[in-house]
């Protein structure tokens, strides 16, 4: 019954003050965290309880400190732990938490220490929690000396008696533009979490993208040629490498996760706060990532639906099936056209042919080589 | 050294709009900016927008002060990202060309 | 700084960075690069036969233009053995079309090309002046885009010619890939690239050989080799670059020059994987009808701003239709769908003949049938205005029906 004193009742319940409006809904804190919830539950909902003595299924989340990925593990971790509490229940899955050292991603005088304690504290029901250097891919994916070597071309030259850290350094400052950095560390990144996930025999990852990410990937996947990889790098499925990847916030949008964030204490002293892509920046210095992520944010205000759209759209692509495919040592891609597409672009035809066996998409990130 | 420079702008696509529907201005730009550094294509830019637009739609040309994306700049022919684009100090009798590619074909 | 030399020929200045691989070179190995290339992408893809007559969709545009310019070189150097014509269609806009069609006859007597101009007035008993003082100028380019389409098939048609070439560059396909994806269009998605749109079932066969050439070196050959083209902004539009998919793309060109022809590559392979129920495939729906509905014709079905505003309407309809309140129910027990299982059956489309005008649509009624419906029905127009909001109810109607007629079909 709504009651007569109440200025705004939650539409959901009824029963108390609505606190934010979300979809057009005014809803109360509870009925919001619920929504939010059952977003993200409805994703991941095939984990079953295992029956018997089947194996448990391990499942990694790697987790940036965002708001983002915070709000999954809040969201996983409270669904794992009601669930404990109830007699009689087989376990559904083990959860795995993944921290890359966000101080070895980019220089930073701060350490985000007490951010990790503190969602490991907060966050219980995780089997593992794991705190990796961005360097360690050199030992969870030992291939990628030989392939950095191959890719960086013979302008750059390997020091093998200096450390991971200072090795993976001068590799990634051999990538000058903003684009092809920002390009080349999301495919190192995913590389290392792949990695790391195979090492503990993980079968899926469960990746903290909002709808607005997703939707900003999917329009700079397409604008880097990556086109054809966007089968898996926005979509669940199957990924290159037998991991499953999973998107479980695909249904919820950047500024819908934010108001969760902001009403849920176990965050408070979780999420790193983001610093915004200034405006100050000239659009030429930005990468196409942060370009396709600030034209989803501003038209998002305006047409929200447009781009929740576009990574469903993505979604609905089939993955590539051809026979005889062959797949870049670098980022999973396939190295040729997708079967079927015998159109005139290929990497031979924009790059000549002898670029060993990378994609398309990786090698339009390479050290420039045209004088 | 004298204190300006002749030369001559064109607008063609489309941006002779913005210009009074005139292709082709012959100016005398100062050789110096305000800052009393020789006059650059950044400089030229701001000129023209001062004194030579005559529409108010400055954005149709200018975009986080420069040119606006789609535009194109040539200096005495040859594409401006071969002559140092915005900073290219000019020289009496260039003849610079904006062509926009935004406009319908 | 010290002139830069050729990369090609390593004599002459450059004057032209190639966005494609930022090769510098000069401008007599410019215009043949540039011309092989397109030669390149006519042979690779079969495009023409000996003797075949093709038609040149003409606007006096710089795309048109160059086409033709390209086309006439390559027919003689080749010995394509090319009947070349040039077919433009006349939309009827004082003011506009009157100077562009004046060009459109310099080119003809330049390139030595018949010339074949059609107007919207004989065709459809309407001229865009007339749709404009109906409709007003808000949405009137959806109208000028459809009839457009149509022209052009039945101009060809009309001189017993059964293959139209048009301009449409790089940038026009890439920013037809990213609006696809904006507005969630698989179909057109699987389509939208392909260097020829034909139908199994139409006459006309249509196709667009500067597919890979970046609009900015097709400017940059009109302006090397002094071509004659004519450029204004459509009176009718004049806001049409503001925030529309086209700035973006020109943003993209800003920061990363070879992107244009990446989002062509990324469209070409997402195209392969468009699923079979969802591609259109079976009927090989791609007419005319289907190149980027709403734009301007003028400018090659150029997005416009407010076809954003378009899009969410819709899809904002659509949830307030159906899905917006099982969105936000929270049941108590899980539902029994997720992830990818949770598809909803997606619209096919097979190709039938307008049931008014005979024309190949994807509906009963073609779409310049239904826009004229609506016209007529309102005649004899009245001055009175027609406001916002009543234009924009009645655009969503429109969509509505369309809804209706898929579902039915």
């Amino acid at each position: 019954m709504p009651s007569i004193e109440m200025t705004s009742p939650c539409m959901e319940c009824k029963n108390e003050e609505s606190i934010l409006t979300i979809r057009r809904r005014a809803l109360c804190s509870n009925c919001f965290q619920r929504f939010v919830a059952y977003k993200v539950i409805r994703r991941i909902e095939h984990y079953k309880p295992t029956i018997n003595n089947n194996p448990i299924p391990q499942i990694l989340l790697p987790l940036s400190l965002g708001v983002s990925s915070s709000v999954l593990l809040h969201i996983i971790d409270s669904v794992t732990q009601v669930r404990r509490r109830k007699p009689n229940t087989n376990k559904a899955y083990d959860l795995h938490v993944l921290v890359v050292d966000p101080t070895s991603l980019s220089p930073s005088d701060r350490t985000y220490e007490t951010n990790f304690l503190a969602a490991k504290t907060n966050f219980p029901s995780a089997t593992t929690f794991t705190k990796i250097p961005f360097h360690s891919i050199f030992e969870y994916a030992p291939d990628m000396k030989q392939i950095m070597l191959e890719y960086a071309g013979p302008g750059f030259v390997d020091d093998a008696s200096r450390s991971n850290e200072e090795r993976l350094t001068a590799f990634r400052s051999t990538i000058t533009s903003a684009t092809s950095r920002k390009d080349l560390d999301s495919v190192l990144l995913t590389r290392l979490v792949v990695a790391y996930a195979k090492h503990i025999a993980c079968e899926a990852i469960l990746w903290g993208d909002s709808d607005s990410r997703l939707a900003a990937k999917t329009l700079a996947g397409a604008a880097k040629g990556r086109g054809a990889s966007l089968t898996w790098q926005v979509s669940d499925g199957m990924s290159p490498w037998g991991v499953r990847f999973e998107f479980p916030l695909r249904d919820l949008s950047k500024p819908e996760l934010l108001q969760y964030a902001g009403i849920s204490e176990l965050l408070e002293g979780v999420i790193i706060p983001e610093e915004p892509i200034s405006d100050n920046i000239l659009t030429k210095n930005l990468s196409i990532d942060d370009l396709m992520m600030r034209y989803v944010v501003t038209q998002g205000e305006k047409y929200r639906g447009v781009m929740a759209n576009v990574s469903r759209t993505a979604n609905k692509l089939e993955p590539a099936k051809g026979v005889d495919d062959q797949f870049c040592s670098l980022c999973g891609a396939l190295t040729g056209n997708v079967k079927g597409n015998d159109a005139g672009l290929t990497v031979a035809s924009q790059f000549g042919n002898s670029q060993g066996s990378f994609c398309y998409g990786c090698i339009r990130s390479r050290p420039e080589v045209i004088p | 050294m004298s204190d300006s420079i002749p030369i001559t702008v064109e607008f063609t696509g489309g941006l002779e709009i913005l210009f009074a529907n005139e292709r082709q201005h012959k100016i005398s730009l100062p050789a110096r900016s305000g800052d009393g550094n020789p006059s650059n294509i950044a400089y030229l830019l701001q000129y023209l927008v001062d004194n030579l637009m005559k529409d108010q739609r400055k954005d149709m040309f200018i975009m986080e002060d420069n040119v606006r994306p789609g535009i194109l700049v040539l200096i005495n022919d040859a594409d401006w990202e071969l002559e140092g684009e915005e900073n290219y100090e000019l020289q009496p009798g260039d003849n610079i060309v904006f062509v926009s590619t935004l406009h319908g074909g | 700084m010290a002139p830069t030399t050729c990369v090609n020929c390593k004599e002459a200045r450059a004057v032209i960075i190639r966005p494609k691989n930022r090769q510098k070179i000069c401008r007599a190995c410019f215009l043949h690069i540039f011309e092989t290339e397109v030669h390149e992408t006519i042979t690779s893809a079969n495009l023409f036969f000996p003797g075949e007559r093709v038609a040149i969709g003409a606007s006096g545009g710089k795309d048109s233009t160059v086409l033709a310019a390209v086309l006439k070189t390559l027919n003689e150097r080749y010995n394509y053995g090319l009947d070349l014509c040039l077919l433009s269609i006349d939309e009827g806009i004082r003011g506009y079309r009157d100077d562009s069609l004046e060009t459109v006859k310099r080119n003809a007597v330049q390139y030595e090309m018949p010339l074949e101009i059609l107007g919207y007035g004989e065709l459809y008993g309407w001229t865009m002046d007339q749709v404009v003082a109906q409709i007003g100028k808000k949405g009137n380019c959806t109208y000028c885009g459809v009839f457009r389409r149509q022209a052009l098939d039945r101009g060809a048609a009309k001189l017993g010619i059964k293959h139209v070439v048009t301009g449409h560059n790089a940038d026009d396909v890439a920013e037809t890939v990213m609006m696809n994806l904006l507005r969630g269009d698989l179909p057109r998605l699987s389509r939208g690239t392909s260097i020829v749109t034909d139908s199994g079932a139409s006459d006309i066969k249509r196709s667009k050989p500067l597919k890979y050439a970046y609009e900015k070196e097709i400017v940059l050959y009109a302006h090397h080799r002094q071509l004659d083209y004519f450029t204004t902004e459509c009176i009718y539009s004049p806001e049409a670059f503001r925030g529309s998919a086209r700035t973006l793309i020109k943003d993209l060109e800003k920061i990363r020059p070879s992107s244009i022809l990446d989002i062509v590559k990324s469209g070409e392979d997402m195209a392969a994987l468009v699923p079979n129920q969802d591609s259109g495939k079976n009927g090989q729906a791609a007419t005319a009808e289907d190149e980027s509905a709403g734009g301007c014709g003028s400018a090659n079905g150029r997005s416009s701003g407010g076809e954003m505003a378009a899009m969410e309407e819709q899809l904002a309809s659509n949830e307030d239709a159906g899905s917006r309140e099982t969105e936000i129910k929270l049941p108590k027990t899980a539902p029994k769908k997720a992830g990818k299982a949770g598809k909803p059956a997606i619209k096919t489309q097979t190709l039938q003949h307008c049931e008014k005008c005979g024309y190949m649509s994807s509906q009963a009624i073609c779409k310049a049938c239904m826009l004229l419906d609506g016209l007529n029905r309102n005649r004899p127009k009245t001055e009175i205005n027609i406001g916002m909001e009543d234009e924009e109810g009645s655009s969503t109607l429109m969509r509505q029906m369309e809804k209706i007629q898929l579902t039915n079909s």
